[in-house]
C-alpha cells in the first residue's frame, strides 16, 4: 500500500502542493499575530521621535505625509519624513519645522550606514547643526552650505542633507498653497 | 522505490563526512548525539573549515550585535528545518526534494523574520536584506541535503545545533576583532563592554569596511587550518 502511494506519478506534485499549503497557512498565522505589534511599534516610534523634536507636543495630526504638531491646542509646527539613499542603504529622517518653516530639529529614524563611520549621522553632533536653518542654507560646507559633514562619511552626510533639503522645499511648497 | 534506494546509496561514499552514514544501533545513539553536536563546532566548522555561507559572514560581522542576531536566525532556521525535513524524510519524493527543502527553509526564515521584526525591530533593521537571504544560505540547504534527509530526527537536531554553534562562534570571533580594531570599543545590544583609550580616538576604520572582513576571515581561516595541520601531524 505504502509503496503504491510512493510510486504514483502524481505523488511528487501532490506532496509539494501539501507542503506549500501547510507553510502558507503557517505564515498567515504568524503574520496575523505579529503585524499588529509591528504597526503599534511604528506608531509609537514616530510619536517618540516627534516628542524628541517637539518636547512640548500635546498631540499631533497626520495629514497625508505631513504631521501637524499641536502644543496646548495651538499649531506649533510641522514634521515630515525625508528619505535618501546613503552609502549602505536607505536613510529615513524625521524633520521638524517650526511655524515659520525653519528647522526645529532633525532625527534619524533608520539607517544602515557603516558602523563607526556613516552611523555617526545619528549623533546630535551632526543633527543639531540643522537647527534653525532655512532650506537655502542646508548643504554641506564643501558645497557652500552651513553643515559640517561627518569625518570620513561624506556620502552619508550628503545623502541626509540632500534628502532633507529636497523634501523640505516640497513640503513647504505644499503647505503654502 | 528501488531507484530511490540506489541513488541514495551511491551518493553516500561521495559525502564529505563518512561518519554521517545512517547508524541503526540504538546503544550508540547517545554518544552519536554528542559527536554530531561537537563536530560542527571545530572539525567541520561551517565558516572556517567548510567555508560555506561566507556572504552574510562578510557582510554582517561589522558589529557583535549583528553577528548575534544573524546567528540566532541561522540556529533557529537550521534546527527547525533539520527537524522538519528529517521527520518527513521517508515521504519526500526524490524528484522534488530540493523544492521541498527550499519551501520548508523559506517558511522558517519568514517566521523568524516576522518574529524578529515584532520583538527586536532595531536589530531587524540593521540585519536588513541578510535576514531573508538565510533562505539561500548554503549551510542550511547543505545540512538538509547531506544530513537531515538521511538521519534520524534526534541526530539531525544535534547536527543543526552543532553547525549552528560553530557558525555563531565563528561570527563572534570575526565581529569581535572587526569591532575592536575598527571602532576601538565593543557594544552588545547598546551596552558598552569596553573602550580602548588610544584606538577609540583613532580607530582603524579599515577593519569595519568590507576589505577588513576579507582580511580578518583570511587570517582566522589560516589559523584554523594551521591548528588542523598541527593536530593531524
Amino acid at each position: 500500500m505504502r509503496n503504491k502511494i510512493l510510486l504514483n506519478k502524481a505523488y511528487p506534485v501532490v506532496f509539494l502542493a501539501v507542503i506549500v499549503i501547510v507553510s502558507v497557512v503557517l505564515l498567515m498565522a504568524v503574520n496575523s499575530m505579529t503585524s499588529p505589534i509591528v504597526k503599534n511599534m511604528q506608531v509609537e516610534e514616530i510619536k517618540n521621535t516627534l516628542r524628541s523634536i517637539f518636547p512640548e507636543m500635546s498631540q499631533y495630526e497626520v495629514d497625508d505625509e505631513v504631521y501637524i504638531i499641536y502644543e496646548d491646542d495651538e499649531k506649533a509646527g510641522y514634521a515630515f519624513i525625508a528619505s535618501g539613499s546613503g552609502y549602505g542603504g536607505n536613510i529615513d529622517i524625521m524633520v521638524g519645522l517650526d511655524s515659520g518653516f525653519g528647522i526645529k530639529g532633525v532625527s534619524i529614524l533608520s539607517q544602515t550606514e557603516t558602523p563607526g563611520l556613516g552611523s555617526m549621522i545619528t549623533e546630535s553632533l551632526f543633527t543639531d547643526q540643522f537647527k534653525e536653518l532655512s532650506a537655502s542654507d542646508i548643504a554641506l560646507k564643501a558645497d557652500g552650505g552651513k553643515i559640517d559633514a561627518v569625518t570620513g562619511a561624506t556620502i552619508s552626510s550628503r545623502a541626509v542633507v540632500n534628502a532633507v533639503k529636497e523634501k523640505m522645499i516640497e513640503i513647504i511648497d505644499s503647505l503654502e498653497k | 522505490m528501488n531507484d530511490h534506494k540506489d541513488r541514495s546509496n551511491s551518493k553516500q561514499p561521495q559525502s564529505c563526512h563518512p561518519q554521517e552514514q545512517h547508524v541503526k544501533d540504538n546503544k550508540k545513539s547517545s554518544s552519536r548525539f554528542w559527536k554530531e553536536l561537537a563536530k560542527g563546532i571545530v572539525i567541520s566548522n561551517p565558516v572556517f573549515i567548510l567555508t560555506l555561507g561566507l556572504c552574510p559572514v562578510l557582510a554582517i560581522t561589522n558589529s557583535i550585535t549583528n553577528a548575534l542576531g544573524m546567528s540566532a536566525g541561522v540556529i533557529f532556521v537550521l534546527l527547525c528545518s533539520n527537524i522538519m525535513i528529517s521527520s518527513i524524510r521517508k515521504a519526500i519524493p526524490l524528484m522534488v526534494r530540493i523544492p521541498v527543502f527550499i519551501v520548508i527553509i523559506a517558511t522558517f526564515v519568514t517566521i523568524f523574520s516576522l518574529l524578529f521584526e515584532a520583538y527586536f525591530p532595531p536589530l531587524h533593521k540593521s540585519l536588513g536584506i541578510y535576514l531573508p537571504l538565510i533562505v539561500v544560505n548554503c549551510i542550511i540547504l547543505g545540512r538538509a541535503e547531506v544530513f537531515a534527509s538521511k538521519n534520524s530526527v534526534v541526530l539531525s537536531a544535534a547536527d543543526a545545533l552543532g553547525i549552528g554553534f560553530g557558525f555563531t562562534i565563528a561570527l563572534i570571533m570575526i565581529s569581535f576583532l572587526r569591532e575592536t580594531l575598527g571602532t576601538g570599543s565593543v557594544e552588545i545590544f547598546g551596552r558598552q563592554l569596553f573602550k580602548l583609550p588610544g584606538l577609540s580616538v583613532h580607530p582603524l576604520t579599515f577593519f569595519i569596511s568590507p576589505p577588513g572582513a576579507f582580511l580578518i576571515i583570511g587570517i582566522l581561516l589560516a589559523l584554523f587550518r594551521w591548528i588542523g595541520v598541527i593536530r593531524s601531524e
